[in-house]
């Protein structure tokens, strides 16, 4: 579904000593504190830290959800400052797809026009919207589930309609904030499983997470004390060859032994 | 673009359905403001016409002299209320009337005194009514016909009247009154003519002449006091062809009685139509006054609701912007939104409104108009308020901060 013409020497996202301060005066503190990072296209990152360490808000500044940052954000050579919030939100609306923590379903829409409100600001017509939604929520086997309004689905079902509404549109970048934060490990393994699908078809992936395990799954794994970025896996060397299933179990037990060190 | 116009439309009327009974209520206020307005020019659109309809069944060559500058505004028309009894000093006097006369084309002049005063016969109480007292040519100017008897002669005794038929029942019990004597003022009057019936309570006279007494201008001069207040002139011409260099010679006849002032008014055509009466523009002052207030109300009930709409939906605005809504989009949402309340309000009060003044009508001689202006204007001023009372609420909606947005919990 999505083919991404993959250069993976570029980096898709530039962060030089980004910062982000909430507060004003001697209750000024540092949410995000001097963190630098740059990110490969088709990169699966998992970002894990305690409570309060800025996954969140860092997750927030790379989808141009927050604009008044200190230091520098590059997406795609091209510094965000200097973009208009018009071209901002068009970003946001061709390039960038959200996956929320508690859904963020519109209570008030069914399920398929929760799906295609991303179309809505791309300025697709309405039969092209539902086509488009339809398709993509069948592929997640919520076909059925089309005219249901979002209080009627189970949780793991309104996840899907979330990432099936992150999908939507072919966003390159995905941004998960604790995609499986509410849902059991059944569900979550379902979830990310598609995830993991995406990833493979070359889609860049930054999720935030609590859930070590979940991290077996990405590629690279980020951990975070107090806004600095405190462990970083690294893009993997072999990243082209590595594009099949073989050497994630390998990494698994890299990503397993660099948390056991990190909770120790 | 476009596509994005049509999805805010879907978008608010999905919202406003949701919320029937709110929206319903909300309206409620623009619909209350847009049906009187509806109302108030529908049926003076009907009054004018039925006075110019008058006026083209008589020929369409007639002319009014009034006395006083011409209102400048209609504005100024409503805070007035000119009448004819309302210029009890005019400016009008005999001297005019022979002026008029000598212009060229002129077939007849008509001046009109009214005055209110009571009439009593022997076997009744007295009734107040209007005194007109007039030249014979009034008859032909306004297509008054007599029933029974003749209208006014100057060769007989100037003490002789002519009586509506409504009159003439109310004071002898019966439409045949010829001979009859009654009282104005102390004089002794007979009648020698009673009208046809007209049922025309408005007319560009301002006089029913249904419940009318009409005396000679001598005898109107003689009860008043040996003053003639000529408070209207009606010209006829020659011809529609000759009607406006008529209204040209006349202004420039009485321009140089009146030394150059302009203190009277020649009118022709739809300008006599304007409606005089003091209790229609009574009724179509307060009138406009509930409809603006209504408006204003209306517009901030719209103006409350909106802002509630924002804040309930504080998270769907963040999750919005998220998914790619510009600030634009937002606004745009939001204001479509209260436009479609606005509006909605505007078009069912277009409709009762017309219900209302076809309610009105049936208890006045005349009915309600049809112009595409009314409709231009009742939707003019729902978008007018809805944009006035909307923009507010949908920049509020657009300047929330997406994350803060997202993270209320609804």
């Amino acid at each position: 579904m999505v083919k991404i013409k993959t250069s993976k020497t570029e980096p898709v996202i530039v962060l030089r000593d980004l910062k982000k301060s909430f507060g004003i005066g001697d209750a000024e503190h540092y949410a995000i504190d001097g963190v630098d990072l740059s990110i490969r296209k088709g990169e699966f990152i998992a970002i894990m830290g305690p409570s309060g360490c800025g996954k969140t808000t860092l997750l927030n500044i790379l989808g141009l959800l927050d604009s008044k940052i200190e230091g520098e954000y590059d997406l795609e050579d091209r510094p965000v400052a200097s973009l208009s919030a018009r071209r901002q939100a068009r970003i946001r609306s061709q390039q960038i797809g959200f996956i929320f923590q508690s859904f963020n379903l519109v209570t008030r829409l069914n399920v398929i026009d929760n799906v295609a409100l991303p179309l809505v600001y791309k300025g697709t017509t309405k039969l092209n919207r539902e086509k488009q939604a339809s398709a993509i929520l069948h592929t997640f086997h919520l076909g059925e589930r089309e005219y249901y309004m979002p209080y009627q689905l189970s949780g793991g079902q309104t996840q899907r309609v979330a990432i099936a509404r992150a999908l939507v549109n072919n966003p390159s970048i995905i941004l998960a904030d604790e995609p499986t934060g509410n849902l059991d490990s059944a569900a979550s393994h379902i979830i990310m499983e598609e995830l993991s699908d995406l990833h493979k078809r070359g889609n860049t992936i930054i999720m935030v997470t609590h859930n070590p395990r979940l991290t077996t799954y990405a590629s690279r794994v980020i951990t975070m004390i107090d806004g600095k970025i405190d462990t970083d896996t690294g893009t993997p060397k072999r990243k082209e060859e590595t594009n099949g299933k073989r050497p994630l179990g390998k990494k698994r037990k890299k990503a397993k032994r660099k948390k056991e060190v990190a909770t120790a | 673009m476009r596509w994005l116009f049509v999805n805010h439309i879907q978008n608010a009327r999905q919202s406003l359905k949701s919320n029937r009974m709110r929206s319903t209520l909300t309206m409620l206020g623009i619909t209350i403001g847009v049906a009187s307005i509806t109302a108030i020019l529908s049926l003076s659109g009907g009054a004018s016409q039925i006075v110019s309809n008058q006026v083209n069944s008589l020929g369409g060559n007639i002319a009014v002299v009034r006395p006083g500058a011409q209102s400048e505004t209609p504005l100024q028309d409503l805070s007035q209320f000119p009448s004819p009894e309302h210029f009890a000093a005019s400016t009008l006097t005999t001297s005019d009337i022979d002026a008029i006369k000598a212009v060229s084309h002129v077939s007849a002049v008509a001046p009109m005194m009214v005055l209110s005063g009571s009439v009593k016969a022997k076997a009744t109480a007295p009734t107040s009514t209007s005194i007109v007292a007039t030249t014979p040519d009034l008859a032909t100017v306004s297509g008054l016909k007599v029933q029974d008897g003749e209208f006014l002669d100057p060769n007989l005794n100037v003490y002789t009247a002519v009586v509506g038929p409504q009159l003439s029942v109310d004071i002898f019990g019966t439409e045949s009154s010829i001979g009859k004597t009654l009282t104005i003022r102390g004089k002794v009057f007979t009648v020698i003519g009673v009208l046809k019936r007209t049922s025309d309570p408005i007319n560009y006279n301002g006089v029913d002449f249904d419940e009318s007494i009409i005396i000679n201008q001598e005898a109107g001069r003689l009860i008043n006091q040996g003053a003639v207040q000529v408070q209207q002139i009606n010209i006829q011409s020659d011809s529609i062809a000759d009607l406006n260099q008529v209204i040209i010679d006349t202004n420039k006849a009485l321009l140089k009685n009146h030394l150059g002032e302009a203190d009277f008014t020649v009118l022709s055509g739809d300008q006599i139509a304007q409606p005089t009466n003091r209790l229609f523009f009574a009724i179509a002052g307060t009138t406009t006054a509930i409809a603006a207030i209504s408006l204003l109300v209306g517009g901030i009930g719209i103006m409350n609701i909106m802002l509630v709409s924002v804040a309930e939906r504080t998270r769907e605005i963040g999750i919005r912007k998220a998914l790619g809504a510009s600030n634009g989009d937002i606004v745009a949402q939001f204001l479509i939104e209260s436009l479609a309340l606005s509006i909605g309000g505007g078009i069912s009060g277009y409709v009762i409104g017309y219900l209302i003044s076809f309610g009105i009508s049936s208890f006045l001689p005349f009915f309600p108009i049809f112009t595409w202006e009314i409709a231009v204007t009742a939707i003019v001023v729902s978008l007018v308020i809805g944009t006035l009372f909307g923009i507010y609420p949908a920049i509020r909606a657009s300047r929330k901060d997406p994350i803060d947005a997202l993270r209320q919990y609804d």
